[in-house]
């Protein structure tokens, strides 16, 4: 950070001779304090997963989501200014209601991604703002079925116009990161927040591009990468929230839900006992190591 | 005192991510006089500590109800706190206008803060220099305690404390957490004045000039719901509560407070008139 | 050649004189929806010990015309309320896409599904609550002069957990009735309905099943006398347990028989 007290850190929207505009990236900073959260995209779904330090013992358990629902079939969470994600959330449902309303159907993951791509760049470009002090992760199942016209009250026509071509794939899991700057991509697994490092070594040891991940498998991953992540701020306690999207067969119904209690549960004891499980091997070359 | 560049306003992070005017409006909420708020499974409840300006002037009022079902505790701006206040009012109205319900506490604590998030991102804006502690029933798990920063952040607490010197309220609430829920109204009130008098200033007392007590409580599920409207009960309709708190009658940290049936007790007798 | 548009594939205005324009001037008051257009008939619909039945056929009219024959009316809120639409279509599916929205927008907040800490679809909006808020919608459109033209029924439970049943209309006029029916069936179910459940207390004896009888006994009655009918209709139960609708439900065991001791209509001419 050279260019401290050259001034051109002072305000939004400035760049600096050098082509920065630091008031991003010191919001980059905001998100590099929040806790960890990542996301998974796997062959017949997206996980989603936080992990909530604990900052007070006064804290109602399990009642502070940070996973939210935009529409039926999206789901956001982020690392960051909590306040700001929210601001974020809202807008992100403006966005989705408005689609429906223009288009009369629901809005792909993609155009969402895009969408608030542009938001948070906006915030980029005006003095009187501030960038985004979050890094949002987006999930989404776009519908492979076809989608009727109106909704469940009066059918569209049965045949001619729909816009589908023969053959075609269309819909499927999709994953986006956004951060403060506006920039996304697409992902097949995304981290961001305080142990963003270490849970990407994770993310990339999965082949996830391969595609054989499957849902209930990645559930558990997420718990674990979670638990890995959190490893290196260990004195503190932490709660961990999950959701997931499957396909329109699949246990959610292309539907964003938080991942059932017990489901959860089952995860977070395999990742206890994987992480356990490494404790022990770390142990064991040590003291190979001491014997050598 | 030492200056830097970054907290003239709410629009420009610090390099290490922070927003100072957004820090110095919290500092405003510790400048307020202490209120503690605990939920149990039937009942929510805020106490306060009331000040006034000098002595012959009335005390500044803490609690405030919005609706049947929700109220606040205000420790910071009086006047930025009736801002929100009128907000929440109008919002529980409206809503009780269109659907007939009262409105789910966390969706109206939402709303203010996503209020308060847009003032930390506009310049020409400042952030709320108010925290509030709001308590209330809905049908979404019974009576619910919510903390309001003037971040713009909203969470869910067991039970909290904010305003001057209410560390110490915290520390006492931490150490009792695993009680509160299964606590009686008359406990619940207890504890609240309990943790109110670790945070007082030596040689403070609670009195029936000080102290405000509010409760709103909510029993049985479906047809058998009944709800107890937020009430906010000062004067002399505390004495009863705050003699049974009295140090006097303590037998130590963990003594249950037994107060006296469940409508608040006549007046004590040693108070003083009011005039 | 004459550039405006407007004057293109005319005859010509010295042999035919000038075009009359006037009903494009948008001069005098703003004109909103006038009348309806594709329309559906009859909803009807009976509360009974543990719930509610509601029905409407499947039949969008252009006029007299039977234009459409496979649109369900009724669509299910939340999985805890039936909402059955008469009047405009288009309008219900307005409506329809609106009330979408409003359960996105509960399901935001509401706990989740796996939540065991409170039961499945409290804190989520009811019949009741369902019902005020298009009492209102449809109240504040009328006095813009922008009238929803609809009749409809929400049924499901209230806040106690009772089967509710109430109507509004497109004036935002709203009431409450153990049976209710719009369009035709005011005039022909309704008697039949309150043959069985007059009061709230009658409608608390009859069982699911009677329930349902008389409801399909109000449909048959609706397609022999109403010729804006169809045989095809959508049955909904509502109850504790969630809502049931089907969408294929036919009219059976019909008799024409009485048709031919009617005189005196159509083109009979014997």
């Amino acid at each position: 950070m050279t260019s401290i007290g050259t001034g051109y850190d002072l305000a939004n929207s400035i760049f600096s001779p050098d082509g920065r505009n630091f008031q991003v990236e010191y919001a980059v900073k905001a998100v590099e304090n929040g806790g960890t959260s990542i996301g998974i995209r796997c062959k017949d779904g997206v996980v989603l997963a936080v992990e909530k330090v604990i900052t007070s013992k006064l804290l109602k358990p399990g009642a502070n989501k940070r996973i939210a629902t935009i529409d039926r079939h999206l789901g956001v969470v982020y690392s960051g200014m909590v306040p700001d994600g929210r601001h974020f959330v809202d807008r992100a449902r403006d966005e989705a209601r408005g689609w429906r309303e223009t288009f009369k159907t629901p809005i792909g993951t993609a155009d969402l991604a895009s969408r608030m791509g542009g938001y948070l760049q906006a915030h980029t470009l005006y003095q009187y703002v501030r960038p985004f002090g979050v890094t949002a992760i987006i999930a989404g199942y776009d519908s492979e079925l076809e989608t009727p016209v109106e909704g469940e009250v009066g059918k569209g026509p049965s045949v001619g116009a729909g816009g589908k071509v023969a053959g075609k794939k269309h819909g499927g899991p999709f994953l986006y990161m956004i951060e403060p700057s506006g920039l996304y991509w697409g992902y097949y697994g995304a981290a961001t927040g305080k142990g963003r490092q270490s849970a990407k070594a994770e993310l990339e040891k999965l082949d996830l591009a391969g595609g054989e991940l499957s849902l209930e498998q990645a559930v558990k991953e997420a718990a674990r990468i979670i638990y890995v992540a959190h490893d290196d701020n260990k004195d503190k306690e932490f709660e961990l929230e999950m959701s997931w999207i499957s396909g329109a067969d699949g246990p959610t119904k292309g539907r964003h839900e938080e991942v059932p209690k017990a489901i959860r549960e089952e995860a977070e004891r395999l990742a206890k006992k994987a992480l356990e499980g490494d404790d022990e091997e770390e142990e064991k070359k040590d003291d190979e190591k001491m014997e050598e | 005192m030492f200056r830097n560049n970054y907290d003239n306003d709410s629009v420009t992070f610090s390099p290490q991510g922070r927003i100072f005017q957004v820090e110095y409006a919290a500092e405003a909420v510790k400048q307020g006089s202490v209120v503690v708020g605990i939920a149990s499974k039937t009942h929510a409840v805020l106490v306060a500590i009331k000040r006034n300006a000098e002595e012959l002037s009335s005390y500044q009022k803490k609690l405030f109800p919005i609706d049947e079902h929700v109220g606040i505790a205000i420790a910071g701006l009086t006047s930025d706190a009736r801002v929100l206040s009128n907000f929440m009012k109008q919002q529980c109205l409206a809503h009780r206008l269109t659907y007939g319900r009262d409105m789910p506490v966390r969706s109206l604590i939402d709303l203010i803060g996503d209020k308060a998030q847009v003032n930390t991102q506009h310049l020409g804006k400042r952030p709320y220099g108010v925290g509030l502690l709001v308590a209330g029933v809905d049908e979404r798990g019974g009576p619910h305690l919510f903390e309001f920063q003037p971040s713009g952040m909203t969470e869910e607490m067991v039970a909290f404390a904010i305003g001057a010197r209410s560390q110490m309220a915290r520390t006492y609430l931490e150490k009792n957490v695993e009680k509160f829920a299964e606590c009686g109204r008359e406990e619940l009130i207890a504890h609240g004045l309990k943790a109110l008098k670790e945070s007082l200033v030596q040689d403070r007392e609670l009195t029936v000039e000080n102290t405000s007590v509010g409760v709103v409580g909510v029993t049985g599920e479906g047809a058998k719901r009944v709800v107890e409207p937020f009430k906010v009960f000062d004067g002399q309709d505390v004495a009863a509560w705050i003699e049974a708190v009295a140090d006097d009658k303590e037998g130590g940290d963990d003594a249950e407070a037994e107060a006296g049936g469940d409508a608040p007790a006549p007046a004590g007798e040693t108070m003083e008139v009011d005039e | 050649m004459d550039h405006r548009p407007q004057n293109w594939g005319r005859p010509r205005d010295d042999v035919y004189g000038a075009y009359d324009g006037s009903y494009l001037q948008s001069s005098g008051p703003k004109q909103a929806t006038q009348s309806p257009i594709v329309t559906g008939t009859s909803v009807i619909a009976l509360k009974f010990k543990d719930g509610v039945v509601m029905a409407a056929d499947n039949l969008a009219s252009y006029g007299s015309l039977a234009r459409f024959t496979d649109v369900p009316r009724l669509r299910s809120f939340a999985e805890t309320s039936v909402i059955g639409f008469g009047g405009d279509v288009s309008d219900m599916q307005y409506l329809n896409r609106h009330l979408t929205d409003l359960s996105i927008d509960e399901a935001y907040a509401a706990p989740s599904s796996t939540d065991t800490t409170t039961s499945p679809g409290a804190g989520t909006l009811n019949a009741a609550n369902l019902h005020k808020y298009l009492q209102k919608l449809l109240y504040s459109r009328r006095n813009n002069f922008d009238p929803l033209w609809n009749q409809i029924l929400v049924a499901g439970l209230d806040s106690s957990e009772a089967p509710f049943l109430a109507s509004v209309d497109m004036r935002g006029t709203a009431f409450t009735s153990p049976s209710l029916a719009t369009g035709f069936g005011a005039a022909l179910a309704q008697p039949i309905m309150r043959r069985y459940a007059e009061t709230d207390e009658q409608a608390a004896q009859l069982s699911r099943e009677e329930a349902v009888k008389i409801i399909k006994e109000c449909m048959k009655v609706l397609y022999y006398r109403d010729a804006r009918s169809l045989d095809k209709y959508s049955l909904a139960v509502v109850t504790k347990a969630g809502v049931e609708i089907s969408e294929d439900e036919q009219l059976e065991q019909q008799s024409w028989a009485f048709a031919e001791r009617i005189k005196g209509y159509g083109t009979q001419t014997v």
